[in-house]
């Protein structure tokens, strides 16, 4: 489904280059659950950015299908991939109602007719489990679990295929990380969305994810369907990440690389 | 002599806010040895991090109700005068805060930060603090402690700045040390580091550390005694082994099992309807 083929990009902070990705392809299939993974710095969210066209890549290409994605794209191609970020608290606007927020993206990608907004609205808030009484509400009312599933339901508002969620269940308690997830699993069977799930925590990769991008300063470390990834690692980087993930139970430390 | 640090008894805390009073810890009962590392575990907003404070004397705002006490080498310390308080903050009991960098003051030379610290209830040249931050410094395997001395602290990284937050709390030898979330920001790789080095710096100077944080993985590393809290009630309390191979409080077996698991493949599935945590005693290990 999307292809990307030899992006590098660097960015230049005061005189140093920073290679914030080199040369780094992959292909993500229709209907994946695939996942990036990497410390702070390795370059997941600048992949990210580039693949949404906020930022230019340096060389390299994506396509999406059949369309190449620049960062100059048309909105038809905008409302094809959606973004949830990491921190619900900054991604609303303070100032706008639910309705608004959500509103906005079905007003700009002309999804419903004017009458039929408020309808639509009330749906998507029940496909994330909020009733109608939220849209009037303004985000500082809501809680963290609360206002992540307004943001994924704005995301869904333009009827997208893909979906990128940078650490959408980082900011989030346990429970309601748990109830996230599931949600956002749900979600993709019925929309028969695919995934780009950007994140550091390899317990949530190992249970959602089919398959696993490991980067490392820009590079990508390793690739695989998640199951081979976690039972027989291949660069000690990976296995260093796996080692490093705190568990609740012996089984689990008995699994880990040694 | 009792071995006993830190004792908190029926502590209470009240915020008088528009709407009414919100009690946000409810008798709070909590013990810890010398030497003890104690973990006190909830999620956002049960009040784990207002317990810090209190045993800072870092809340002393006209809408604050407290009762109780907090029985600090067996003298109570809830209502010290800030003058007294600050006799007690960074000698003998420390904290480390979340995000180190945000901990840091950013207008401040890592050295000028060392040196604030180590005037604390001495008298001391600039010269003899650097000397002392940087044998600190070394000490938690900083190669060139010199230009980290020499930096602000947004020059440095995450795990770098937690290193130095967390060498700073201790540099005095503090008797107790709280740490409220210290390895949230951080990468996992970093996070064992900065907890291994906790562990180090905390057994050789034989300091009680309690642990503020809503990550049970890091509490199963690091901690010897478990106290649960949900929303300013302390639900089960037990050793490490008790609480994670046999917990007793349903909450505190939601919290277990909501976390995704490496030998699964497969999310936890939650009934949307939790029980009524608060109606449940409270869970302790005998």
């Amino acid at each position: 489904m999307i292809k990307v083929k030899n992006i590098s990009k660097k960015f230049i902070i005061k005189s140093n280059i920073v290679q914030a990705l080199d040369n780094v392809s992959l292909q993500i299939e229709e209907n994946d659950c695939f996942a990036i993974v990497g410390e702070s710095g390795s370059g997941k969210t600048t992949l990210a950015n580039i693949i949404l066209g906020i930022y230019n890549q340096d060389s390299g290409e994506i396509w999406l299908e059949d369309r190449q994605l620049t960062s100059k794209r048309t909105l038809g191609l905008r409302k094809l991939i959606q973004f949830v970020q990491q921190n619900p608290m900054s991604t609303l606007n303070p100032k706008k109602t639910i309705y608004n927020t959500i509103s906005l993206p079905l007003k700009i990608h002309k999804i419903v007719s004017n009458e039929k907004i408020s309808e639509r609205v009330e749906k998507l808030l029940s496909y994330v489990g909020l009733n109608a009484e939220f849209m009037y509400r303004y985000p500082d009312t809501l809680s963290g679990g609360q206002k992540q599933r307004v943001a994924i339901a704005r995301a869904l508002a333009s009827e997208p295929k893909v979906l990128i969620l940078d650490e959408p269940t980082s900011a989030l308690d346990v429970i309601v990380q748990s109830k996230v997830l599931n949600l956002l699993l749900e979600i993709k069977k019925k929309f028969n969305l695919t995934y780009i799930f950007i994140t550091h925590d390899l317990s949530v990769v190992k249970n959602i994810a089919n398959r696993v991008l490991v980067m490392n300063k820009g590079k990508i470390d390793e690739f695989g369907k998640t199951m081979e990834v976690f039972s027989s690692p291949k660069s000690s980087y990976t296995k260093t990440l796996i080692r490093a993930i705190p568990t609740v139970t012996d089984e689990e430390d008995a699994i880990k690389p040694q | 002599m009792s071995n006993s640090l830190l004792k908190i008894e029926d502590l209470e805390l009240s915020f008088k806010m528009y709407e009414g009073l919100s009690y946000v810890l409810k008798k709070i009962n909590l013990e810890l040895s010398k030497g003890e590392k104690v973990a006190l575990v909830g999620e956002s907003g049960s009040g784990k991090s207002v317990t810090t404070k209190l045993i800072l004397g870092l809340l002393n705002q006209k809408n604050v109700t407290k009762k109780g006490k907090i029985i600090f080498n067996e003298q109570n310390i809830l209502n010290l005068s800030q003058k007294e308080f600050k006799k007690i903050r960074g000698n003998n009991i420390s904290i480390i805060f979340q995000d180190p960098i945000a901990a840091l003051n950013p207008v401040f030379k890592i050295k000028d930060q060392f040196y604030e610290v180590n005037l604390n209830n001495r008298s001391m040249s600039k010269k003899e603090s650097f000397l002392i931050a940087c044998k600190a410094l070394e000490k938690v395997s900083i190669r060139d402690p010199e230009r980290v001395l020499e930096s602000y602290p947004f020059q440095l990284s995450g795990g770098l700045a937690q290193r130095v937050v967390i060498t700073m709390a201790m540099i005095n030898k503090p008797e107790l040390l709280l740490a409220d979330e210290p390895s949230t920001a951080l990468d996992v790789t970093i996070q064992n580091q900065a907890l291994d080095l906790m562990h180090d710096l905390t057994q050789e100077t034989n300091t009680a550390v309690l642990l503020i944080t809503h990550n049970m993985g890091v509490v199963r590393k690091f901690a010897e005694k478990v106290y649960v809290i949900f929303r300013g009630v302390i639900v089960e309390e037990g050793t490490k082994d008790q609480v994670f191979k046999n917990p007793g409080h349903p909450y505190t077996k939601a919290l277990l099992s909501s976390i995704p698991k490496l030998t699964s493949n497969q999310l936890p599935k939650f009934d949307e309807d939790a029980p009524d945590y608060l109606s449940i005693a409270k869970y302790t290990h005998r």
